[in-house]
């Protein structure tokens, strides 16, 4: 080997090496001596949220397997990049309306939760959520029932589409679509979080204090913080009953756990308890990683036209007489859902 | 005679230079506690009083938007929170203000539930809390769950967007908040009265602690396509104190969907597939 040649290896480690020796820094502590959590996080990641069947069995990839796979992922983005668009089909179905985002809107994650998990689930230990229960699944049909409906009022569409939850600004906070930034602010006795999605804002005492009693219900659940040795812990409850996570329902008890690891790095760990919606409890991890972007405003109800269009075209429906329910009014992302009568014929079938 | 008149007069200019000076005194006596980062501390929940939000000039009580509240929906008499009482408006601009005011249940973005922008943010009959951090502060208000981010290490920045809360640059001047505020969207008002804006807002806010539970609130307001001059208004907040005091959940979305798209609402029901 030559002394260039050396050269050029000895430069290439120190490059490789140089993220790794920043992320061994200490995590940064705020001026009154708490751990510091504050700056703009994204929690987009492409690790999947179950655990895949190829991985059974295994909580951690390798590092090669991890490099591989965040490579085969951005070739991946960058071929869709170039790719020329789609042409517009002959014959459009609903996809190709409600859903009709291209690769530039899309912002579901480029790089897997450094952590290495094979999962987001980390518990139960096959890494895969528990089950939803028949009341869940009956809730599910519930909701399908009620969006397949031409609306009536803005309350037959679902939640997201009114722009009264963002569907992953939680909680609890998992990577979605698009507008997978949070902010968070600390002051002593308060942690601030700021997601973009839809605005969405918690200001969490961290002395604990006593929940709201059982009648009163947010959107974003009742959020009350502990610190646990370095842990800011957060409980949550008194959902509102619409909300939904997973098939969550609005008695959830949901904890969450803040650890910052490094400077560039948040631990956000959870907990969902809710027996009435799932087979058990169940637990995730994911790493996140810190960016300089900032939060913009994501003004979802003053400017949802999509809400208005839905209105006006249900309207035009009921008038002309031929609104009818069936599956047509029902998102392309809610096909999937149940219907009652399947679940009932199948509860029957079970006795 | 002369004498008689000249004593009280005296004792007035006395009594006028005791308070005064007692007033100086009182504002410059009270210390503004600092963060541990050691900057003047505004953290808390703070509230506005009065009727700003109603019409910021001097008005009448009056009949409300939703006359079937009766009394809860009237709306309560105010005094002016604008220095010299009337906004300096231009010719055209107070013609506006008059038609806005005619149709206010229709055209008031609050109605809607829209971000109410800023300054009228400040004074919506809604709390709001400053958490301080090093180098911004989370303004979390409790009216539709709105924020803005207030940055205070990069001065003379520009904003990349315009916005309904603005773009908000922080600094203190003494112990002094001062914020300006640019780039908002032309889409809010300042009140419930049809005072509007352009695009060429420009907000300087001025938040000055005066006790541990008051702070006077300050704003001057700019906008060479609306005005004549730029205005300035002032109101005191209060601090939350009660026992429990939070930003508690007010997404007014589901309360101003009728509002919003009543036209479009059915009692019909469709047909089953």
């Amino acid at each position: 080997m030559t002394t260039s040649l050396k050269t050029c290896f000895a430069i290439a480690t120190a490059l490789v090496a140089a993220p790794s020796a920043l992320a061994e820094d200490e995590a940064p502590k705020t001026s009154w001596g708490v751990p510091d959590l504050t700056g703009t996080w994204d929690f987009a990641t492409i690790t999947p949220f179950n655990r895949p069947e190829r991985f059974q069995g295994r909580e951690y990839l390798t590092e090669e397997e991890y490099t591989g796979w965040n490579d085969g992922a951005r070739r991946g983005r960058e071929q869709r990049d170039l790719a020329p668009s789609r042409p517009a089909p002959e014959t459009p179905t609903q996809g190709d309306v409600d859903v009709g985002y291209n690769s530039f809107f899309i912002d579901s994650g480029k790089h897997l939760s450094p952590g290495r998990r094979t999962s987001i689930v980390v518990d139960p230990p096959n890494g895969r959520t528990p089950g939803n229960t028949m009341a869940a699944r009956m809730r599910y049909a519930e909701m399908r029932e009620k969006w397949e409906h031409p609306p009536r009022t803005p309350a037959d569409r679902p939640p997201a589409t009114r722009c009264l939850v963002g569907f992953n600004a939680g909680p609890p906070m998992s990577s979605g679509a698009y507008n997978n930034l949070v902010r968070i602010f600390q002051a002593p006795g308060h942690v601030g979080i700021l997601n973009e999605m839809i605005n969405d804002h918690r200001v969490i005492a961290t002395d604990g204090g006593e929940h709201m009693p059982e009648n009163v219900r947010f959107w974003k659940g009742d959020s009350h913080g502990r610190w646990e040795g370095d842990t800011f812990v957060v409980e949550t409850r008194n959902f509102r009953p619409e909300t939904n996570f997973r098939g969550s329902g609005p008695n959830m008890h949901l904890t969450e756990r803040f650890t910052r690891i490094d400077a560039d790095t948040l631990r956000y760990e959870y907990t969902v308890d809710d027996p009435e919606m799932f087979q058990g409890k169940w637990s995730t991890e994911q790493d996140w990683v810190r960016t300089d972007s900032d939060i913009y405003e994501y003004a979802c109800h003053e400017g949802n036209r999509s809400l208005l269009m839905q209105m006006r075209a249900a309207k035009q429906q009921y008038d002309a007489g031929n609104a009818v329910r069936d599956e047509t009014w029902l998102p392309t992302w809610y096909k999937w859902m149940p219907r009652k009568a399947d679940l009932l014929a199948q509860q029957a079938g079970e006795e | 005679m002369q004498n008689r008149f000249a004593m009280p007069s005296l004792a007035t200019a006395a009594v006028a230079l005791l308070c005064t000076v007692s007033a100086s005194t009182a504002e410059s006596a009270y210390e503004v506690p600092k963060t541990p980062d050691g900057v003047p501390d505004y953290n808390g929940i703070w509230q506005a009083m009065g009727s700003a939000h109603w019409d910021l000039e001097d008005h009448n009580a009056r009949q409300g938007g939703a006359p079937i509240l009766g009394a809860l929906g009237a709306i309560p008499a105010g005094r002016s929170v604008v220095e010299g009482g009337t906004i300096p408006y231009q010719d055209w601009a107070l013609a506006q203000r008059e038609e806005n005011r005619a149709n206010w249940v229709k055209l008031d973005p609050a109605v809607k539930c829209y971000m109410p922008g800023i300054p009228r943010g400040t004074y919506m009959p809604f709390p709001f809390q400053f958490v301080q951090s090093k180098d911004a502060i989370l303004v979390a208000y409790e009216f539709t769950s709105s924020s803005r981010v207030i940055h205070l290490n990069r001065p003379g920045s520009e904003a990349e967007l315009e916005s309904w809360m603005g773009y908000s640059l922080g600094s203190f001047d003494g112990d002094t908040l001062v914020v300006d505020v640019t780039a908002q969207v032309p889409d809010t008002w300042f009140d419930s009265s049809g005072n509007f804006h352009s695009d060429e807002l420009r907000v300087v806010e001025r938040y000055t602690r005066t006790g541990e539970n008051t702070m006077n609130y300050q704003a001057t307001i700019e906008d060479p396509n609306v005005f004549t001059r730029p205005w300035k208004i002032s109101m005191p907040l209060y601090r939350r104190i009660e026992p429990g005091a939070r930003i508690l959940e007010f997404k007014c979305v589901e309360f101003a969907e009728y509002a919003t798209y009543g036209d479009y609402y059915t009692e019909e029901e469709p047909t089953e597939e």
